[in-house]
């Protein structure tokens, strides 16, 4: 959920190390934001209208099915070969890596703050769960990057902290919407990578079947919340639904293409794969959008690749430097910024939701 | 309290104030001392003295108002250029 981490010293070239010698040649600073909310209006939420469906999912979560899975001794082959992986492949690997881990532990640190400053005992035990999961990815995730020799540094903790403030109907909107891309990342990875076992360049992949149900089951709960109260669903509330699908589905297709290697290697090609999991999360969102974006249309992809053309030349001109560069990357953030509103204003599809919101994981 | 666990099983951090301050939007949280660097595969739970600033009525007012906006930088858009250091 938050931003801003990078390899500080680019020592990609790193050897493989065997698991007492892990020694870190290179560090990666975590440095999450911190946001407060208006912890009265999520005490104010009420599941009652979803309660049994919502007392089903907490068990679920209780039972942590998950709870095994996270070990490299499960049987699933920890076949890692860091030599073979090519120096441009190494860098945007650990590069996904590292966002991944930012995007896990800033989960944990914002579902514990609202988990310890709640008092409503539906939603603390969600989050309580909630928070577990992402730690133990976190954890996982760590461990990838030790083995290439980058180590997380925590400075952050003893730094000043600016809490900025993000409303309880942003939160629910913008995290079931990454619990759910996050699922369709994931289980599109998996089963790309069944029927390609050679493009498999990483052991990790092998445990995302399992793991893109814990995201999954999050999600789940975040719609029983927005089910639970129509009003996060209805009027203008409707503008920010679509808004939330946008952004996540833009920024999704234009970090991808950022990582051209990576997929390479994966044998995917990041539009092809961004228009495969922006299926899957537009027909899981039925169980709660009431308004889809039509990510069939043909406008649809064009206002992708538009964005996409334009976040090149943003790139080319931010390392080009200079005050004319400057000025120039302004004019392009202007024009993403137009192609940003063409895909909001782009017809949505209006979604009769159903009575049960509950939805299994079938792909 | 400052809890960090940096295992295999759990990578995370928490700091709890103990004494009961609410920290509210555009409020800042100071915890004081050396850095904290947990080795791999320890728990560390350390009571340390943190400062609160509390934000005045208009940084909150204006905290809330654009804390939202933010949301943009969250999801890493690249409209702004929020989240480019």
């Amino acid at each position: 959920m938050t931003t801003n981490l990078g390899i500080d010293n680019a020592m990609y070239g790193a050897v493989a190390l065997n698991d007492t010698t892990r020694a870190a040649v290179a560090t990666t600073t975590l440095s999450p934001r911190f946001y407060t909310t208006d912890f009265a209006a999520m005490d104010a939420m009420s599941v009652e209208p979803v309660r049994a469906e919502w007392d089903a999912l907490i068990a679920e979560l209780a039972s942590d099915l998950n709870r095994k899975h996270f070990t490299r001794d499960k049987g699933l082959g920890w076949d890692l070969d860091i030599e073979g992986l090519s120096p441009a492949l190494r860098a945007e690997f650990l590069d996904f890596l590292v966002s991944s881990l930012t995007a896990e532990f800033s989960g944990c640190v914002l579902y514990a703050e609202m988990k310890k400053r709640g008092k409503n005992p539906d939603l603390q035990a969600l989050f309580k769960y909630m928070s577990r999961d992402e730690a133990r990815h976190a954890g996982f995730i760590n461990d990838c990057l030790r083995d290439f020799g980058v180590q997380v540094d925590m400075g952050f903790l003893v730094k000043a902290k600016k809490y900025t403030y993000f409303s309880p109907k942003f939160i629910l909107y913008a995290t079931y919407l990454s619990e759910k891309i996050g699922y369709a990342r994931y289980i599109t990875i998996f089963r790309h990578l069944e029927a390609h076992p050679e493009r498999r360049f990483h052991p990790i992949f092998k445990w995302f079947e399992e793991w893109c149900n814990d995201e999954y089951r999050h999600g789940e709960a975040l719609a029983l919340l927005m089910r639970a109260d129509p009003g996060l669903l209805s009027g203008l509330n409707l503008l920010w639904v679509r808004f939330f699908q946008v952004a996540v589905f833009s920024t999704m297709f234009l970090r991808d293409h950022r990582r051209p290697e990576m997929h390479a290697a994966l044998g995917l090609e990041p539009e092809a794969y961004g228009m495969a999991v922006f299926r899957i999360t537009s027909e899981i969102s039925k169980q709660v959008f009431p308004l889809l974006v039509d990510v069939e249309a043909p406008a649809f992809l064009e206002g992708l690749r538009a964005m996409q053309r334009l976040d090149v030349e943003l790139t080319a001109a931010r390392a080009g430097g200079g005050a004319a560069n400057w000025a120039r990357a302004r004019l392009i953030q202007a024009r993403m910024a137009k192609a940003f509103v063409s895909l909001l204003l782009l017809p949505a599809k209006k979604n009769p939701l159903p009575a049960s919101t509950r939805l299994a994981p079938s792909w | 309290m400052v809890h960090v666990s940096h295992r295999f099983e759990e990578l995370s951090a928490h700091v709890e104030l103990l004494d009961g301050v609410e920290v509210g939007p555009g409020d800042s949280v100071l915890v004081h001392g050396a850095r904290i660097d947990v080795p791999f595969g320890e728990v560390r739970v350390e009571r340390r003295r943190a400062t609160v600033v509390h934000a005045g009525w208009l940084e909150r007012a204006w905290t809330r108002l654009t804390g939202d906006l933010d949301c943009l930088s969250l999801l890493e858009i690249e409209l702004n250029e929020g989240n480019a250091s």
